[in-house]
């Protein structure tokens, strides 16, 4: 009777395996079918079209603007990690050695910068940014995107710094270290691994940034990515071309899909980390 | 903690290491606060010299304002509804993928990958498989004979469709964050309940429940205040249409701004819409904590 009643236990598990897995690759599935056809091909998107053309890819591939939108997000990419991580991980450090009160403000303060909507910060942020001549700047999307989330950078690194055992630190003052060599000699070296999860979220979000760049990144050829994917989404007036923008979609998700899968024992294993410290 | 080396010196210079992290917090986000606080003020377009005080009128106009008591309705549902779908399937993908079977490492990969995809592009994607012809949507029901449904026609379903996607999306999220706390309870304790004879339900809800509260603090607080900023997929899938009837605050602020030409008033319903979600996430906050158990 108990083996019969496993293998039921089984079957069900499979089962349901199977519908979660239907459920989230179903949309690709669509996105994928869609994007392999020609503009015309209207035939059921739940059957696999009859002839696929590498086309809509092509057409992509080859415009420059879309080049020059991968190496703008790339570029603003690598200023965010520039502008954030040094700053963050030794202010982290500073509080978290400072212990106490200032400790327990920064983390309300930092609760209190997530309730900000984005687009009510936007609208304070986008004067400030016109009056500095720093719109269709990649530099200026990068530190106001570094300086936006920096509070929660800050906190990340505190969480972990309060972990690293004080007697390190001990032991480098009577060496007759500074606070300074201290960070750099001490605590730097223990904060690689987290700061390896850091930028691989701050690659995510960078990617997928959109208020930001949408209003401060007007001209086309500072466009990011997704800017680009958006503007093919919004050019043709009358009927959008679907099968190209989604051509485009998948461009844009396919390589973060594979660097997903890829990396994901890290990527889930980092953001587990954070939930257990958070 | 070995603290009588830190000397009050070192101790200054630790926390001169804020400065310029606290120096950069300063100048993205409390100016632009600031900013937008005192645009409130005044009457503007957004760009010509012409500014105008006007004092509280902006916050006057809050009160008659029509759209604006649709969009915070349609706000409340993006943000209950999101929480609690998210709560309750993601604590269900937790115990899921928490249970030893081979291929749990996918699952859960699986779970969590839309997270990965920019819920502006998911809404967009989605607005095509659910728009009225040539729709993915339609096309399952023609499978069964049925005729095809205006999705995004009716506001209503559009509301609908919004937040379960946005729960579908970013389930994995919370999946995560109740996965963290079931790794976290100590075998002890669900042995303890088992030699006490506790079946796999009871097991559940008193065992593991009452020491999975944390984890529902962290879940709820940021999801409901994720739900109640919701921006991305609405603009995607709705463009908060029609006429409007599906938008949320943070995008009636953007159209207000940038389409409208109404910066000052943008600016006062950007500061109505943070005491928003402030009175409703830490009153829930507060009393979460509250329930939380010390070991």
């Amino acid at each position: 009777m108990k083996k019969k009643r496993r293998i039921y236990e089984k079957a069900a598990l499979a089962l349901l395996c199977a519908a979660i897995i239907l459920v989230f690759f179903f949309p690709l599935y669509v996105l994928v079918n869609v994007s392999l056809r020609e503009f015309t091909d209207l035939s059921s998107r739940l059957i696999p079209t009859k002839n696929p053309i590498p086309d809509n890819y092509r057409e992509i591939l080859e415009n420059p603007l879309f080049w020059k939108a991968l190496r703008n997000t790339c570029a603003v990419f690598l200023l965010d990690v520039l502008f954030q991580i040094p700053i963050a991980s030794i202010a982290g450090y500073g509080l978290a050695r400072s212990q106490g009160r200032i400790v327990n403000m920064i983390r309300s303060f930092n609760i209190l910068v997530m309730m900000l909507p984005g687009t009510a910060l936007l609208v304070g942020t986008y004067s400030l940014m016109t009056k500095l001549h720093l719109t269709n700047s990649l530099v200026g999307l990068a530190l106001l995107e570094a300086g936006t989330s920096m509070t929660g950078a800050m906190f990340f690194y505190t969480t972990f710094s309060t972990m690293i055992p004080v007697d390190l630190d001990d032991a480098a003052a009577i060496d007759g270290a500074g606070v300074i060599r201290t960070y750099f000699q001490i605590i730097l070296p223990q904060m690689k691994a987290i700061t390896v999860t850091r930028i691989i979220s701050l690659l995510i979000v960078s990617f997928n940034s959109y208020l930001m760049p949408l209003y401060l990144l007007t001209k086309a050829d500072k466009y990011t990515v997704l800017l680009f994917v958006r503007k093919i989404f919004a050019s043709s007036n009358a009927v959008a071309d679907i099968p190209l923008a989604f051509a485009s979609c998948m461009i844009m998700i396919a390589p973060m899909l594979l660097l997903y899968f890829l990396l994901q024992k890290q990527i889930i294993g980092s953001q587990l980390d954070s939930a257990v410290k958070g | 903690m070995g603290g009588i080396i830190l000397l009050k010196r070192r101790k200054r210079h630790l926390l001169y290491l804020t400065v310029p992290g606290l120096l950069m917090i300063g100048f993205f986000v409390l100016i632009p606060l600031m900013n937008s606080v005192r645009l409130a003020f005044f009457t503007w377009n957004g760009y010509s010299q012409n500014m105008k005080f006007v004092g509280m009128k902006n916050f006057i106009s809050l009160l008659s304002d029509k759209r604006l008591g649709r969009t915070t309705v349609n706000t409340l549902i993006y943000g209950i509804g999101s929480c609690v779908l998210q709560n309750i399937l993601g604590l269900a993908a937790a115990l899921l993928v928490n249970r030893r079977f081979r291929g749990r490492g996918v699952m859960r990969a699986v779970i969590y990958m839309p997270v990965m995809i920019s819920a502006f592009i998911m809404g967009k994607v989605m607005s095509y498989l659910f728009s009225f012809d040539n729709g993915v949507a339609n096309d399952i029901l023609a499978i069964f004979g049925r005729g095809p449904v205006n999705w995004l026609g009716n506001s209503w379903i559009g509301i609908l469709l919004i937040t379960l996607i946005n729960s579908w999306q970013y389930l994995g999220l919370c999946m995560l964050i109740y996965l963290a706390g079931l790794q976290g309870i100590s075998s002890s304790y669900i042995e303890a309940g088992v030699i006490d004879g506790a079946g796999p339900i009871q097991l559940f809800f008193h065992v593991k429940l009452p020491l999975l509260i944390p984890s529902i603090t962290t879940g709820i607080v940021t999801n409901l205040i994720n739900g109640l900023k919701i921006y991305e997929m609405v603009t995607g899938l709705t463009g908060g249409g029609p006429d409007r009837q599906t938008m949320s605050l943070a995008q009636y602020i953007q159209l207000l701004y940038f389409n409208d030409e109404k910066a000052g008033y943008a600016g006062a319903v950007g500061v109505f819409m943070f005491f928003f979600i402030m009175l409703i996430a830490m009153p829930i906050n507060k009393w979460l904590k509250s329930r939380e158990i010390n070991l």
